[in-house]
């Protein structure tokens, strides 16, 4: 019995001193470190026919305790849910360890927890407990996720072994409806915490609006996984909506930004509004912690193919050196593109399609190829040189040659391996106007198709903006 | 076109003995068995809530170059202006 009583100390500790990260470790389906059997203490400390008089005695008639009766009664319906769903997580995780995965009921597992987490809920909404506990509310909502998942997943494997439905394997009738059944109910869970904050009416310093980032990052991350990105929005839209009334994000810890902007980020890459994406992007890199790598990896994931689109420019060795992965993502793209070879280009693309195509930037990267292009024509226009210096005017700046034969161009372009062949040997003069006029188009060059004359005219001032020329 | 032709002796030519094709800079072939991806690739919950400035990736030395821009330097324009001659030159012949 003494065994238990850590818990309670830690208790008493976190509401003497406001402590909320202390206390949200009471309820934690994870013991601390400290104290790594503190679930199973739990449970035999009472039994299910006297948890409710020992609660009582300890949370009411503690004279160490002072709760008022409110607190009290609040805390007495968690902490009997909390019992229950202690007794039913420590089953799934026994019968997973004696090799019976199988009988692990992540099912009960997850309905158990969401009791734990309507009974806080039920405790924030009637306005008993305050603000600074919200830790709890961090710890609900991750957890909801988690066991949302294992119930899933439990689920999806008996029914491939054919336990649930009878063994009826009618494949296109069961296997896609209700995959994620408890994590779409998490998500409308979390929805609910989400909203129990941003409609808090106290004063900021009392409020829980500082739970907010940190819900949000939990439904955005909740709705990638059940492919439903649109969903973000919505959160988004509540939070730019209730902007006013809430703390500014640089005042929050930095895990709850930097993991806000990496979401934010991505949902704009994903709109194809990369200039919103590059912001978020560039300052959650910024600001991540520098070892928590895996989160690094993935802003860089999306920040390289933004600015690609944004700004054209590349990574540079140095950056792509620092994860292997990357390395392994973008190397060859990178250095297609540096070498203005299209062919090379081609083959990175469809080598990496499964992977670009699952982290979601394929169609981004693709438009590498109008970098390319850019910077081949920019090639051609170098080469071309300068204008012969006009008599009499000795002394002015030379010029650059700025009427280019398509030709030239098209030259460049079966040097770079483009397809424009015509099947014979020579070239298809249309598919190359096309290519060049894609580009004027695009504003990657300025200038016109003097097509009778088979030239293209280029600007005097600047004919690939942003590039020196 | 000669990149294609290229990769197909490289298939062909399996008998590294034997070969007689010169495969100096033969392109590797993709490596997609280790292009598998974790399924939970997912933005990790930081260890801390919070930490300090200079623990931040803007703040770590040796982090300010990290973009570079596509183009190449201009000094490489007069190999390029070379090879574009030499590539009319042939389309002019076929012709």
């Amino acid at each position: 019995m003494a065994a238990q009583e850590t818990m309670w100390h830690d208790f008493i500790d976190a509401h003497k001193v406001a402590d909320g990260y202390l206390l949200a470790t009471i309820i934690t389906p994870d013991p601390p470190a400290s104290d790594p059997a503190r679930l199973y203490n739990f449970q035999r400390w009472t039994n299910p026919y006297s948890v409710q008089t020992d609660l009582r005695y300890k949370l009411q008639y503690n004279p160490e305790m002072r709760l008022d009766k409110k607190e009290a009664s609040t805390w007495l319906e968690i902490f009997s849910d909390y019992y229950k769903f202690v007794g039913v997580l420590l089953a799934a995780e026994e019968a997973n360890n004696v090799g019976k995965a199988k009988e692990a009921d992540w099912n009960a597992v997850y309905e158990g927890w969401k009791d734990v987490v309507s009974a806080l809920h039920r405790g924030y909404s009637s306005g008993t407990l305050e603000a600074w506990t919200i830790p709890c509310l961090y710890v609900a909502g991750k957890y909801l996720r988690i066991f949302a998942i294992k119930a899933d997943e439990s689920t999806a494997t008996q029914r491939d072994s054919g336990l649930v439905f009878g063994g009826i394997q009618e494949e296109d009738a069961l296997v896609t409806v209700g995959q994620n059944d408890k994590l779409e109910d998490a998500a409308r869970q979390i929805n609910r915490i989400f909203a129990l904050c941003l409609n808090d009416r106290s004063p900021l310093e009392e409020s829980r609006k500082w739970a907010l980032y940190s819900t949000a990052n939990l439904l955005f991350k909740t709705y990638f996984r059940l492919n439903s990105i649109n969903l973000c929005k919505t959160v988004l839209r509540s939070l730019k909506a209730g902007a006013a009334d809430m703390p500014p994000l640089s005042a929050f810890p930095r895990a709850h930004q930097v993991t806000f902007k990496y979401y934010s980020g991505v949902v704009a890459f994903l709109d194809e509004d990369y200039a919103t994406a590059e912001q978020f992007l560039e300052s959650a890199y910024a600001m991540c912690l520098r070892s928590a790598a895996v989160n690094v990896r993935l802003i860089l994931t999306y920040l390289i193919p933004t600015k690609m689109l944004t700004s054209h420019r590349l990574p540079t060795q140095a950056l792509l050196k620092q994860s292997p992965q990357l390395e392994r993502l973008f190397t060859p793209i990178c250095f297609a593109i540096r070498s203005t070879d299209l062919q090379a280009f081609d083959q990175a693309m469809e080598a990496g399609e499964d992977e670009f195509v699952k982290r979601r930037i394929y169609l981004t990267l693709e438009r590498g190829r109008d970098v390319i292009l850019r910077n081949l024509f920019r090639r051609v226009f170098i080469a071309g040189g300068f204008e012969p210096a006009k008599e009499g005017e000795a002394g002015s700046q030379v010029v650059r040659r700025t009427r280019v034969p398509v030709k030239e161009f098209a030259a460049a372009l079966m040097i770079s391996g483009a397809g424009v062949g015509d099947g014979e040997g020579g070239v298809d003069g249309d598919e190359v106007e096309c290519l060049v006029a894609n580009s004027i188009y695009k504003n990657f060059m300025k200038g016109y198709i003097a097509r009778e004359r088979g030239i293209v005219v280029l600007s005097k001032g600047g004919a690939f903006p942003g590039t020196g020329v | 076109m000669s990149g294609a032709a290229q990769g197909t002796n490289n298939s062909l030519s399996k008998h590294k003995d034997a070969t007689t094709q010169d495969s100096k800079d033969t392109p590797q072939a993709p490596q997609k068995a280790v292009a598998q991806l974790e399924e939970d690739d997912e933005f990790e919950d930081f260890p801390v809530e919070d930490w300090a400035k200079e623990d931040e990736v803007g703040q770590q030395a040796g982090n300010t170059h990290l973009w570079e821009e596509s183009w190449d330097d201009d000094d490489t324009s007069d190999d390029f202006a070379v090879q574009l001659k030499e590539q009319m030159k042939s389309v002019e012949g076929k012709r």
